[in-house]
């Protein structure tokens, strides 16, 4: 909510509750979010831990290869933009207007470069879901977090028109900092896709 | 009737247009790739029941706020017109007051117990003798597979919800939940996954009937009417994982002055710990079916054994959640019950910090137990002696309550309504049921009962006897404060005798009859069990009568009963400190709780003070995102 368009006190909610937390209640929301989103994740490691260890067959499938290095690179790119994400909180908590702006086309145009790049991977990969189990859980695995980056996009991409509107200040940049939280999280968890599925 | 504004006009559109950009896509897709033949109906389906609700939402209005909000532009200020109901019309609006949705949680949860509880009575009449006299072992099939998911996914976790949802906040002295829109959209998401379960009987192949587990390899080599239940279940799940995390944020960060998380009532407390189940565990149900969907719709293979796939780990992921999930049911519950003894042994609750604690050994040890549930599974035989213990653990926590809720009533001065009555009925009935769980984690026995009435005995002792009791119990302890109506006690107390009686008569033989081998999920049985099973059916029918009087007394009373005072009960708790019903916004002046919740007997003993109007309050507006967002 843009506060300078809309005095608070106009509309017609509810009174104030008492704040019995110092954890913002958006910030705490985006976090159990995360948690559940975390076990997601869990349970597609429990798919690749059975397909990859338990029944003990080859990874990935017979024939097939990753493409570590460009993976790699993509790694790369994805942490750079958590770097630049950081840099855009700490323009905008400075009041660095130019800063906010740069940061944040650029954390953006960073992860569409990444969901690109993992898009040709699946063209070049050379396999299939429908190959064999090792296949669907790389595709699973990797296209679930494709989804989680698409869906941080799309969250960067509304902070981005609101940056352009002229929304947020030092004071007033949580609508920033939340879906700033959510893209760290979306790195990290690539981290952790990258080293199970790619390296290991 | 208007196309632009939000409401079922528009929403109509939106199911329209999903159903639409569904066939597009697939069509396109298809004809891009150059498959054969272009207009594929099954995934023209399956697309379109993942687009038309997405749509229907869109033009309910659900997200109208967060469009506006997300492109920048002025977010309107009556984004919180919708709070009070004015009129029954504005039940069937997305509306934001935690009290309305209330109310819509539970009796839209009503509802779907009515038409669960009638597939029931179908499944019972067809097995009231041996041979086949009304459906066809399929359609039987279908009957208890949507009966069990309608009731569980959309009566039972949802119900405990909505009651949570009314009281929750008035207990803790908040004006609203912590993301009133979000909670809008929880609620309108049940309908849609309701609506989806039940429609799987119009599709080709009839309705799901592969149980309400949907085990691969079954579930992805089912006729088409498996993905009511796969996409249904999604629709549900994100539905109970947004309102966990609303009540998670709303207990910790807007609870009144002076409510330590150790003054908070044990309703709040229980549905903390069922919150933090939710958020953990139903991922992993939605997972479960996200792997059942990629192998049917895009042709993965994670249960394809031909090509590698692993059948049992369906069941590792799909128990890592439906075991908590019977906690999920059932912890709300023991927060009502633990609500309404003390009140009416009119005595403290015996050992609050054990109970609270309890709460959260059940949340930790729940996530330990899954396997037991796959004895029989052909897993690793390893990991069977583990489970075994640590179920017979968990018992431990729950022994806790049952043992602290009898020393509540010990030498109490018993008020035996019908709130009461159906606490006690919980109470017995539920030790039955956990009883008889007890025996089932116990390797050897499990096997000899495994898929026969003895679990099926189980699972209603714990689910009708311990999760509905409850909710009954609830139901009727808060309807004066939720109506301003007080209900009728002389109906109220029929409709207890009678269920309690009518259940114990259908629940109870199925443990002979489960032990002596009639196997569950079977359309027809051997001779010998006639006797017991026409008893059962007629029993299970008068099971189905007794919720007439409920039915009854609920609609008459709400129209006509006598005005409830603000506090009939003489409860202690935040929520009875009100009007009944209570205002617009809950308080006039936020609470401060000086002392425990359960004084009761105490002399001089209070729980919560309202002080003058210039008690500290923060500029923190509640719900609405705050300023400088």
């Amino acid at each position: 909510m843009e506060a300078a368009a809309l005095p608070i006190h106009d509309h017609h909610g509810p009174p104030p509750a008492n704040q019995s937390a110092r954890v913002q209640p958006q910030v705490l929301g985006m976090l159990l979010f995360i948690i559940s989103e975390v076990m997601v994740f869990g349970a597609f490691f429990t798919a690749y831990f059975f397909i990859r260890v338990v029944t003990g067959d080859s990874w990935p499938g017979e024939g097939d290869h990753l493409p570590k290095a460009i993976a790699g690179v993509n790694t790369a790119i994805l942490l750079s933009s958590s770097l630049t994400m950081h840099w855009t909180v700490e323009a905008t908590i400075k009041g660095n207007r130019a800063g906010m702006k740069a940061g944040i086309v650029t954390t953006f145009l960073l992860g569409v470069t990444f969901l690109f790049i993992q898009i040709n991977e699946y063209v070049h990969v050379g396999f299939a879901p429908s190959d064999s189990a090792q296949a669907s859980v790389f595709y699973g695995l990797t296209g679930l977090h494709g989804a989680h980056v698409f869906v941080g996009l799309l969250l960067l991409l509304f902070v981005l028109i609101r940056v352009f509107r002229g929304h947020f200040s030092p004071q007033a940049h949580r609508g920033l900092e939340v879906p700033g939280i959510y893209w760290h999280f979306v790195d990290v968890m690539w981290v952790i896709v990258y080293v199970t599925v790619y390296l290991l | 009737m208007s196309f632009r504004a939000p409401g079922f006009p528009r929403a109509g559109l939106g199911i329209l247009v999903g159903v639409g950009l569904a066939y597009a896509i697939v069509c396109s897709v298809r004809a891009l790739y150059g498959w054969d033949p272009v207009v594929d109906g099954d995934a023209v389906l399956q697309v379109a029941l993942i687009a038309a609700p997405l749509g229907f939402l869109i033009g309910l209005g659900a997200f109208d706020y967060w469009f506006r909000w997300a492109i920048g532009a002025p977010t309107l200020p009556e984004d919180h017109s919708g709070h009070g109901a004015r009129s029954w019309k504005d039940y069937f609006r997305v509306n934001t007051d935690h009290k309305v949705i209330g109310v819509q949680y539970m009796v839209t949860s009503f509802v779907f117990l009515g038409i669960g509880g009638m597939f029931a009575m179908l499944v019972r009449a067809e097995l009231a003798q041996p041979g086949m006299q009304f459906v066809d072992p399929n359609a039987f099939n279908g009957l208890f597979s949507v009966h069990a998911s309608v009731l569980i996914f959309l009566f039972i976790i949802p119900v405990f919800a909505g009651i949570a949802n009314y009281v929750l906040p008035l207990m803790i002295g908040a004006p609203d939940m912590a993301f009133p829109r979000l909670n809008a959209l929880s609620f309108w998401l049940l309908p849609v996954a309701g609506v989806m379960m039940l429609l799987s009987f119009l599709a080709p192949g009839g309705a799901f009937a592969t149980g309400w587990t949907a085990y691969a390899p079954l579930s992805t080599e089912a006729p088409i009417g498996q993905v009511f239940f796969t996409i249904g279940v999604q629709f549900a799940g994100a539905s109970s994982i947004a309102t966990a995390l609303n009540f998670l944020v709303t207990i910790v960060t807007m609870r009144a002055p002076g409510m330590s998380f150790f003054r908070m009532p044990l309703l709040v407390w229980a549905n903390f710990a069922t919150s933090l189940l939710v958020v953990i565990a139903t991922p992993f149900v939605a997972a479960s079916q996200f792997f059942v969907l990629l192998d049917r719709a895009l042709g993965f293979n994670f249960f394809n054994a031909a090509k590698g796939g692993d059948v049992l780990m369906y069941q590792h992921v799909f128990w890592f959640y439906s075991h908590p999930a019977v906690y999920i049911m059932m912890l709300p519950g023991f927060g009502i019950i633990s609500e309404i003894i003390a009140v009416k042994a009119r005595k403290p609750i015996f050992g609050y910090r054990m109970m609270a604690f309890s709460l959260l050994a059940i949340v930790v040890l729940g996530f330990t137990v899954w396997a037991h549930h796959m004895f029989v599974s052909g897993m690793q035989e390893w990991i069977r002696v583990p489970m075994m213990i640590t179920t017979a653990v968990i018992a431990v926590p729950t022994g806790i309550k049952i043992f602290s809720w009898l020393a509540t009533l010990w030498r109490g001065v018993l008020h035996l309504d019908t709130p009461m009555l159906f606490a006690l009925g919980f109470l017995t009935m539920f030790t039955l049921g956990g009883i008889s769980g007890v025996t089932l984690a116990m390797v050897p026995f499990d096997i000899h009962v495994s898929d026969t009435y003895y679990i099926v005995a189980h699972i209603h002792y714990v689910l009708f006897g311990g999760s509905l009791f409850t909710i009954f119990a609830g139901v009727y302890y808060w309807f004066p404060k939720i109506t301003g109506r007080m209900y009728d006690e002389r109906l109220g107390r029929w409709h207890f005798w009678t269920t309690f009686v009518a259940f114990n008569c259908t629940f109870a033989p199925m443990h002979l009859i489960g032990i002596e081998g009639m196997p569950r999920r079977v359309a027809d049985y051997a001779e010998t069990f006639a006797g017991w099973n026409l008893f059962i059916s007629i029993a299970s029918f008068v099971v189905g009568l007794s919720t007439l009087i409920f039915v009854y007394n609920m609609v008459t009373s709400w129209r006509a009963g006598v005005r409830a005072p603000a506090n009939p009960w003489r409860a202690m708790t935040l929520e009875w400190q009100v009007s009944s019903p209570p205002p617009i916004f809950n308080f006039d002046t936020i609470p401060t709780v000086v002392g425990g919740p359960y004084e009761y007997g105490v002399p001089g003993a209070v729980h919560g003070v309202f002080k003058d109007a210039e008690v500290k309050t923060t500029a923190t507006p509640a719900g609405a995102a705050p300023a400088g967002d």
